[in-house]
């Protein structure tokens, strides 16, 4: 063939390859009418994404979504209690191998003896807001978050702390393993081959009372039971719902003594910076980094059942305390009004996700990835 | 006896490929069964890196479900997270080419020029192309990051494949053409780039490996439109590992696919070219 029919040739077959490439793309099957497409963010960052509007809303944990509105960037389209009252959102577990470990029971006995104190002076300082416990509060989580004193106070007027685990939570946690099961996100064959007939079941399992019914029985002690061995705490970066670890871990909270100390503890964070969320964290539990944190209940669900994760939940940390967050001159007004726009979540494995999805499919909308 | 000939010569050569297939097919069954027996061990033993390594048939059911069901998170079917993989995977390479073929043919040529470009290119060539992804994705965002991406890790493999080729011309066959009174467009298109098509394709080949490799960690960060790299790490971080594998296999057989085109492309350049 000469060259003139050779360029013939490339220009027809690139012809072809360009007319093939239009015709997929005009006749690409479009997502449902009705769907929500999302991005997965770094909470941290969803509100500068807002802000570039590179996504219209986001959904995210306290304090990022207060930082938004004090920020005068966003304004709340809807609280994650309005979705599902009292939801519970972190919870505190435990790695299995730490508590068989030496000491290890007894280390675990008193550290949710020491989170139970440290929420309860948590929720005394929230009371008291002109007490001096209050002021201590704001400057350890403006510390612990990143954050204004500004943004701190803001966000605890739609934050419940508590670390009891009663029927009602229970029953939540129940509702979240079936959701997955629905959803796909677990598989009835992974289920039933980590021995589970029912979501319930599941979580009497998971759910251990045993150290929140043994509270009563903890009295402070001055000898540390781990000097040289601490325990290795894990949280979220900079996640408000988490910060009783933080109050628990201050010195300035008993005037010169934190609240482990008092318990005879030695807390130092499993990564001083924190885990980007959930899943991250317990992939460090499966990898023996972490011996008890704090994250959410879907997470902790999750990798329990699809990674075999040999953890327990001990302790619930708070609930409610996320929100989803639209530009301030946004037109979006209604979950309706999300229809055909892009939101940002923390991830698939997130509650906020899991409480967005339930939330648009009452109004008839899917949530589906970007 | 002409005939006879041939009809031997295509029995050796049918025999030949059929033994290579042979072997490449033992080879593959052999692997699959390792594979077997390895997650057999994990999953009978109850250890808790089992789920890590998923049976080869839990994978192959969900590779086939990939294309045949509507994926819960991502909404979509297979072709369309290889299509939104494909169009940033082109249009990155096709970038990177665009750049590294003039400026290799450049810096290869005129010495002036490599010398200035030499020093930058050996100071950002050995960061790996995935260091570079959260600066590409926080500057460029969600459509072109990953782009960027795939440009950075396409483009030194094919512009120092073409320096290499430009500085690998026989100088004989420049005093050839100069004295048959070739001037220095005559010697940079008749001598140059002739020249430099086989190391060009051999970069476009390396690019093209490499992009790949990079499509992963681009889509690991917020995108708009998902791929096979973000079904990776999604399904990964939910903890479904055959979907993660199946994914994996379809990159593989992508790149296998899209280095033969290149493959072939070379050949038909070598043939018009009248190039062994």
């Amino acid at each position: 063939m000469d060259k003139k029919g050779i360029i013939i040739s490339v220009a027809v077959v690139a012809a072809l390859i360009v007319a093939g490439i239009a015709v997929a793309y005009l006749y690409k099957p479009s997502k449902e009418s009705t769907s929500v497409e999302y991005v997965v963010v770094a909470p941290s960052k969803m509100d500068a994404w807002l802000a570039a509007n590179q996504t219209e809303a986001y959904i995210a944990w306290e304090p990022y979504v207060s930082s938004a509105v004090v920020g005068g960037n966003g304004r709340v389209l809807e609280w994650t209690n309005e979705i599902m009252p009292h939801h519970p959102c972190c919870v505190v577990v435990a790695s299995n191998s730490f508590i068989s470990s030496s000491n290890g029971l007894e280390m675990t006995q008193r550290f949710v003896k020491a989170h139970a104190d440290a929420t309860m002076w948590i929720n005394d300082a929230l009371a008291h807001p002109t007490g001096a416990n209050y002021g201590k509060l704001l400057n350890i989580s403006a510390d612990f978050t990143q954050r204004s004193i500004a943004v701190v106070k803001e966000a605890f007027g739609h934050l419940e702390y508590g670390y009891l685990m009663n029927d009602s939570f229970k029953a939540a946690l129940s509702t979240f393993t079936d959701t997955y099961r629905n959803d796909g996100f677990i598989t009835n064959d992974t289920f039933h081959k980590a021995g589970y007939s029912s979501s319930a079941d599941f979580v009497n399992d998971y759910v251990n009372m045993s150290y929140i019914d043994e509270l009563s029985s903890v009295e402070p002690n001055a000898t540390i039971i781990n000097p040289t061995n601490a325990i290795r705490v894990g949280y979220l970066t900079g996640d408000l719902h988490q910060v009783a670890q933080a109050v628990a871990r201050n010195e300035t909270v008993l005037n010169g003594k934190s609240i482990f100390e008092e318990h005879g503890l030695n807390v130092v964070p499993a990564l001083s910076q924190g885990y980007a969320n959930g899943g991250t964290e317990m992939n460090a539990f499966i990898e023996g980094s972490v011996d008890i944190g704090y994250l959410g209940a879907p997470p902790a669900i999750l990798n329990k059942i699809n990674k075999n994760a040999n953890t327990v939940i001990i302790a619930q940390a708070n609930s409610e305390g996320s929100g989803i967050v639209v530009g301030v001159h946004s037109s979006i007004k209604t979950l309706e009004d999300l229809k055909g726009h892009i939101i940002a979540t923390p991830g698939e494995t997130s509650i906020q996700h899991l409480l967005l999805k339930t939330a648009l499919k009452k109004v008839g909308l899917t949530l589906v990835k970007a | 006896m002409a005939d006879m000939s041939f009809v031997n010569d295509f029995r050796t050569s049918l025999s030949e490929n059929w033994k290579r297939v042979l072997i490449g097919v033992v080879s593959v069954v052999s692997f699959i069964l390792i594979w077997y027996l390895v997650a057999l061990r994990l999953h009978t033993s109850g250890s808790v890196k089992a789920q890590f390594l998923p049976y080869p048939q839990d994978v192959a059911r969900a590779l086939v479900d990939s294309f045949t069901r509507i994926d819960p998170v991502f909404g979509v079917l297979m072709p369309t997270l290889i299509e939104n993989s494909l169009e940033r995977i082109i249009i990155g390479f096709m970038l990177a080419f665009a750049v590294a073929l003039p400026l290799g043919l450049l810096m290869g040529a005129v010495r002036t020029i490599e010398d200035i470009g030499r020093p930058i290119v050996e100071m950002i060539r050995p960061i790996p192309p995935i260091a570079w992804t959260p600066v590409f994705m926080f500057a460029f965002l969600s459509f072109w990051g990953p782009i960027a991406v795939v440009f950075i890790g396409a483009f030194f493999p094919i512009l120092l494949n073409i320096i290499f080729g430009v500085r690998s011309v026989d100088p004989v066959l420049f005093d050839a053409a100069r004295s048959l009174g070739a001037r220095r467009r005559d010697l940079f298109t008749k001598v140059i780039i002739p020249s430099v098509v086989p190391y060009m394709m051999t970069g476009v080949k390396v690019g093209l490996g490499i992009a790949w490799m990079c499509i992963v960690a681009a889509e690991l960060l917020p995108i708009k439109g998902s791929g096979l790299g973000n079904y990776i790490w999604t399904w990964a971080d939910i903890g479904q590992f055959d979907k993660v594998y199946a994914a994996m296999i379809v990159i593989g057989i992508l790149s296998i696919l899209t280095t033969g085109i290149a493959e072939l492309l070379e050949r038909r350049i070598y043939k018009w070219m009248g190039m062994k």
